[in-house]
């Protein structure tokens, strides 16, 4: 056991742990999308829906699930990048991509993950600890995160920061969804290119699907 | 002598440093009489004997087989590991690249733990430090059985070859943005995990290898392929795959420590 | 003093059981003994690397020495075509005795029968060693080894690893190599050039090195050195060899007293890359394999400048199937390379130099398709056109023979030890089995054959028998610092010539000297000549020779400067050796030694002999000794490939 606990810092398992979290992150995405497309159902669809989530015990259990993936995932990718940019001290006079191995999203994950690190601590600023508006359906009271969200998106900076941070991360998640499965250790020539179709057309829609939620809000606060 | 005719002029701009202390700068040179039949090699060799006439220091470069095989040749060449072309050393590469008047930048591969020694050599001892950790199989002179009792698929004997090419220059530590050395080690890790011959101890040797390798200060990896792009020998990254799949069973079921 | 017969220590016996008797009759080091040893091997490449590591398994303590940055980077690394081994997996004939009588035959009869017996026998373990490394040879559907024919046996005992059969075993080699510097076993010294023998009453006790990296020139002591310097091909400047291979380290040898055997047995190889121009620094190889599906031809008309496909089939010369009807393309190394000479000098060359033959793929092409050609020679094609930027599976490939091999070096007894006790050379640097031609795929054999599988036997008996540790040596002995200083006033020197022209342009005259008469034809005129060149040469060397840098840190030109002043040298005793040798044989082809239809006539009566040279200072004659060659279980025949 001790001698596993040494290698979780190795260079190989700590690439593991981050592709581990960022496959569970990335399922996250999914189910908070599909939960937030709700919205489109109106107030109460969505508002119900939240509730529900929020009152389930089990919640707490969950979301220090979540922190834990998501504080693994941050913390390691800021160690990574730190030990990476220590490896050249000395950097080139010239460096020239081959244009035959890294893209510009594999290129930028650092970066496109500090735009989602920032853009995450406002979003839970604003959502989760923001203002407290309530509505009641069927007699039952409970937080109305629909009004708070369309109040919000009628500031079109903030539609457009979010869109922003939407590309970002589909950037973010077309390179790290299929690099995930190459840090693991799965490379198959048969599925490779499957796989990053799939990384491709998972990265659109998570991005289109997050962005068009503000799109959606903004117009909406036009009734 | 065949198109000599059409003889170059190149600014040539070097890295020049005297030895592991020094600071180092580029220099610029110019240098003519560059032919297009030359490889790039021949057109230092020609700067040097320009540069000694004029009782100057020639420029320090490693090179041996110039034949793309012995992995001794490096450089950074307008910022690409062994220039421009695919699968080929810098020792391979013809001056034909080039036009009269280009500008080149030439400048050692550069990582921690590969520091310049002078100009554009570098100490590429941490790679055999790694082979050292456990690139080997465990079998003295003598031992061995008849060669035909181990039968291998061709595919995975061509497989081991594919791996079992890597010249151990280093262009994929130098043209990875993160310094990685991750696939030179998982060439031989492959090598040896695919062959019967190997898998007897491929988790001691996989747990030792990226260990060392991460003792020597090189970076990690982010799946970014450029090794491979710059990989004179087209070693693939799957490797790599292959190597994190030994490495996590390793680290996680066997009894080694 | 007087020219001497030497005794080349070879058993009694049938020659089937030489070996293994020998074996029994050696005296072993007891295993706790072993360890009090320390072996000095200068040398990484097949034969170093595979000394080195099995001396260590065994228990003596190694120092191994490479000029390159890892020993994985030794000149056996570019050995692309294959290695010999009776194994005879595809059962079409081959045994022990085949490989053993083609090996001596494609020798020309000038080498020493029981080693290349040996040789043969042990070609077999060295296929099981390698694969048990986990060397990589190609393989069947079945899972099998697969074989090919190579450099014109009429078996198929050739093993092979792609065209990358060195790089897998020197690879293989260095791995095991690593495995025991990991258990401290070995010792690796990168990056050091020797550039003394230390001899210790009369025996080899240690070097001196430079570090190529600080400039310092260290001591090591030893109770024995093993040379595996590879060979000296460089002395023509250009060459197949990579350009840190060098003649240095035996040369040292030599001039402390050890005997250099048949200097002048070069190969010259006949299927390269012809030369290209002035600042070609040197000669790509491409594998002999390529013979098994190219046809060799030059237009029948001399001077003939059409492009190669505007010459019709019946204007177009296939010079060796013509002469040589059974064999064809695939006659030894020697005998191609003669035939292109003469062509070339008969003025039917081919090219802009009008220096090449063409090695043309169309028939093959039209008769297993191109993707069958790709698959077997894919790499080396792409390697021709990267470096001559035509493409050959439409135009043919143009070719010339280059200096590739050399089959002479110090000379060495049964044991593989030279006559200096405690000196021994293995590998391409002694002159031990390959005669006066060396056959496609025997030099990988030989180096590991002497590294694996002879010298662990052979230096344990040295060391029983001479005990060496009973009069141990000290770094600060009279006979180190001598030979440390002399190494140090040397380097001085080169450093304060102050002349006027670089190492370069040294060598590449040089060179020239050596490939126009002690080349592929060789007759006593010339010789003379370039004898007389070769001394002019290294006259002005030491008086206009510039050197810049000093000695402190990394001085290229300082390192190549030392290797040229040897083979300045060198190369004077391969002529002089070539003009004793009044015969043509394999590789030596002397005008004068020829039979009626112009090839290479022996001369059995008078030079059925090794020609071991003895140092006399570098301005004298050296004295010519010789072994004398019996064959008791081969006929001499006259070599013909008709
Ligand atoms: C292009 C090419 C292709 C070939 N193909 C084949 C083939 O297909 N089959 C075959 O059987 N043979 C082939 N050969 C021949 C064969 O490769 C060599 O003869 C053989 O590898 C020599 O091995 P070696 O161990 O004796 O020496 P090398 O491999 O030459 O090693 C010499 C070692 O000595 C070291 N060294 C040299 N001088 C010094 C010094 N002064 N101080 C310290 N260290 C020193 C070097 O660093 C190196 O480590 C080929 C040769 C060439 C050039
Ligand atoms: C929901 C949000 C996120 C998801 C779905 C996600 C997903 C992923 C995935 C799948 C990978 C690939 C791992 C691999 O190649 O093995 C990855 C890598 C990476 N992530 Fe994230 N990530 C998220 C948030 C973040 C944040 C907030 C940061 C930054 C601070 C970050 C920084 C990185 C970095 C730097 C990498 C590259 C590391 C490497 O490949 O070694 N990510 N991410
Ligand atoms: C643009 C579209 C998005 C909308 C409309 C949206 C909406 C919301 C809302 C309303 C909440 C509050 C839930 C609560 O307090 O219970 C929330 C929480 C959260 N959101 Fe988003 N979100 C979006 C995008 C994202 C993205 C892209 C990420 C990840 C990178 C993300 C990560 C989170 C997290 C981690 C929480 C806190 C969850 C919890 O505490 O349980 N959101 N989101
Ligand atoms: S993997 Fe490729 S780039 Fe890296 S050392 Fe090996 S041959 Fe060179
Ligand atoms: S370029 Fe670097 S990031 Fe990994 S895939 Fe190659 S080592
Ligand atoms: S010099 Fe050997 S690979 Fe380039």
């Amino acid at each position: 056991m001790s001698s596993l606990c040494k290698r979780l810092s190795s260079s190989v398992v700590k690439k593991q742990l981050m592709a581990i979290t960022g496959l569970l992150l990335c399922g996250f995405l999914v189910s908070h999308l599909i939960g937030n497309c709700l919205i489109y159902l109106g107030a109460e669809a969505f508002n119900s829906y939240a509730h529900a989530l929020i009152t389930n015990p089990l919640i707490y259990i969950a979301e220090a699930g979540l922190l834990a993936i998501f504080l693994t995932h941050i913390g390691l990718a800021i160690r990574l990048t730190i030990e990476n940019k220590k490896a050249r001290p000395v950097s080139y006079y010239m460096k020239t991509p081959t244009g035959r191995g890294a893209t510009f999203a594999s290129a930028t994950m650092p970066y496109t993950g500090m735009t989602i690190l920032v853009f995450l601590v406002f979003h839970i600023l604003h959502f989760k600890f923001g203002p407290v508006y309530t509505a009641s359906y069927n007699g039952v009271e409970m937080r109305d995160l629909y009004k708070l969200l369309i109040e919000y998106f009628q500031n079109p900076f903030a539609v457009a920061w979010y869109v922003i941070a939407m590309l970002a991360l589909g950037l973010h998640v077309s390179h790290g969804f299929a690099s995930a499965f190459q840090s693991i250790g799965f490379n198959h020539p048969k599925y490779n290119c499957a796989l990053k179709c799939l990384s491709k057309l998972y990265a659109v829609v998570i991005t289109l699907g997050f962005a068009a939620l503000p799109i959606y809000c903004f117009l909406q606060g036009g009734n | 002598m065949s198109h000599d005719n059409n003889l170059m002029t190149l600014n040539l701009k070097i890295w020049r440093q005297k030895n592991q202390d020094d600071k180092g700068q580029m220099v610029d040179y110019k240098l003519s009489g560059v032919s297009k039949d030359m490889s790039f090699l021949e057109m230092l060799d020609l700067l040097n004997e320009q540069l000694v006439n004029e009782s100057k220091e020639p420029v320090a470069f490693d090179h041996d087989c110039r034949e793309g095989i012995c992995g001794m040749c490096s450089l950074m060449i307008n910022g690409q590991a062994h220039g421009p072309r695919k699968n080929t050393t810098t020792c391979q590469l013809h001056m034909r690249e080039y036009k009269d008047g280009d500008t080149i930048v030439i400048e050692p591969f550069r990582a921690r733990a590969l520091p310049v020694h002078k100009d554009l050599i570098i100490d590429r001892s941490a790679f055999d430090e790694i082979i050292e950790a456990g690139g080997f199989v465990n079998v003295a002179t003598g031992n061995a059985q008849d060669a035909n009792s181990i039968l291998i698929p061709k595919l995975d004997s061509d497989l081991a070859m594919d791996a079992a090419s890597c010249i151990g220059c280093a262009a994929c530590v130098a043209s990875c943005n993160n310094a990685s050395a991750m696939l030179f080690v998982s060439a031989k890790i492959s090598q040896l995990a695919l062959l019967p011959q190997g898998k007897v101890e491929a988790e001691k040797r996989a747990l030792s290898m990226v260990d060392k390798m991460d003792e020597l200060g090189f970076g990690n990896c982010t799946n970014e392929a450029e090794c491979e792009a710059s990989c004179p020998k087209g070693i693939n990254i799957s490797n790599i795959a292959r190597m994190n799949l030994e490495y996590l069973k390793a680290a996680v079921a066997s009894k080694i420590d | 003093m007087s020219s001497k017969k030497l005794n080349g220590n070879v058993p009694e016996g049938p020659i089937q059981e030489i070996w293994d008797k020998h074996r029994f009759n050696m005296k072993l080091v007891n295993p706790s003994n072993k360890r009090k040893f320390k072996v000095i091997v200068v040398g990484t490449g097949l034969a170093g690397a595979s000394a080195s590591a099995t001396l260590a398994e065994l228990g003596y303590n190694v120092d191994a020495f490479c000029i390159q940055d890892s020993p994985r980077r030794a000149h056996s690394i570019a050995a692309q075509g294959g290695i010999n081994a009776a194994k005879n997996y595809p059962n079409d004939g081959d045994s022990v005795w085949r490989l053993f009588y083609d090996t001596v035959k494609g020798g020309d009869f000038r080498a020493r029968e029981a080693n290349v017996y040996r040789l043969a026998q042990v070609s077999n373990n060295i296929i099981d060693q390698c694969t048990a490394q986990g060397v990589p040879f190609a393989r069947d559907y079945g899972g099998t080894l697969s074989n090919r024919s190579f450099g014109g046996a009429q078996v198929s005992r050739t093993f092979y690893a792609r065209g990358q059969t060195g790089q897998q075993l020197l690879l293989g080699a260095y791995s095991a190599l690593m495995k025991e510097s990991h258990k401290g076993k070995v010792k690796i010294y990168t990056r050091r050039e020797m550039v003394e023998l230390v001899m210790v009453d009369g025996k080899a006790r240690g070097i001196i090195v430079r570090n190529v990296i600080t400039g310092e020139l260290e001591k090591y002591k030893a109770d024995a050195v093993l040379l595996c310097t590879g060979g000296y091909g460089n002395a023509y400047f250009l060459s197949t060899n990579a350009m840190a291979s060098n003649g240095s380290a035996a040369w040292k040898a030599y001039k402390k007293g050890a005997y250099f055997a048949n200097p002048c047995y070069t190969q010259i190889h006949p299927t390269c890359i012809p030369v290209h121009g002035e600042n070609q620094s040197k000669l790509t190889l491409m594998s002999e394999s390529l013979r098994n599906d190219g046809r060799v031809w030059v237009p029948k008309a001399k001077g003939d400048k059409r492009s190669p496909k505007d010459i019709p089939e019946d204007e177009r010369d296939y010079y060796l199937e013509r002469i040589y009807p059974s064999f064809g393309n695939l006659v030894p190394r020697d005998v191609a390379s003669r035939n292109a000479k003469n062509q070339v000098d008969d003025g039917k060359g081919v090219g802009a130099t009008g220096v090449a033959v063409y090695l043309d793929f169309k028939d093959a092409i039209e008769r297993d398709g191109l993707e069958t050609i790709k698959a077997k020679y894919g790499n080396l094609f792409d390697m021709y056109e990267s470096i001559t930027d035509e493409n050959p599976y439409v135009v043919p490939m143009r070719i010339y023979p280059a200096v590739h091999y050399t089959m002479g070096g110090l000379w060495v007894d049964y044991n593989l030890m030279s006559n200096v006790p405690g000196l021994f050379v293995l590998g391409e640097a002694n002159f031990s089995d390959h005669g006066a031609n060396r056959l496609g795929a025997s030099a990988l054999m030989q180096g590991l054959a002497d590294g694996y599988f002879v010298i662990p036997y052979t230096l344990g008996n040295y060391l029983a028998t001479e005990k060496p540790e009973e009069t141990p040596v000290d770094l600060d002995s009279p006979e180190f610092n001598e030979a440390y200083h002399s190494a140090q006033e040397r380097f001085q020197k080169l450093l304060s010539i102050g002349g006027n022209r670089s190492v370069d342009s040294f060598h590449k005259e040089l060179g020239q000297i050596m490939w126009e008469h002690v080349g592929m034809a060789r007759e006593e005129e010339g010789l003379k000549a370039g004898i007389e060149k070769i001394q002019k040469l290294r006259d002005e060397f030491w008086k206009n020779l510039r050197v810049t840098g000093t000695e402190v840190g990394v001085n290229i030109e300082l390192e190549k400067a030392n290797r040229v002043a040897d083979f300045l040298e060198l190369g004077e005793l391969m002529a002089r050796d070539a003009l004793e040798r009044r015969e043509s044989c394999g590789g030596h082809f002397r005008m004068e030694s020829q039979t009626e239809e112009n090839e290479a006539k022996r001369d059995d009566q008078n030079f059925a002999h090794v020609a071991a040279w003895e140092f006399q200072g570098v301005d004298n004659t050296p004295i010519r000794h010789t072994e004398e060659l019996t064959f008791e279980n081969v006929t001499l025949t006259q070599r013909s490939y008709k």
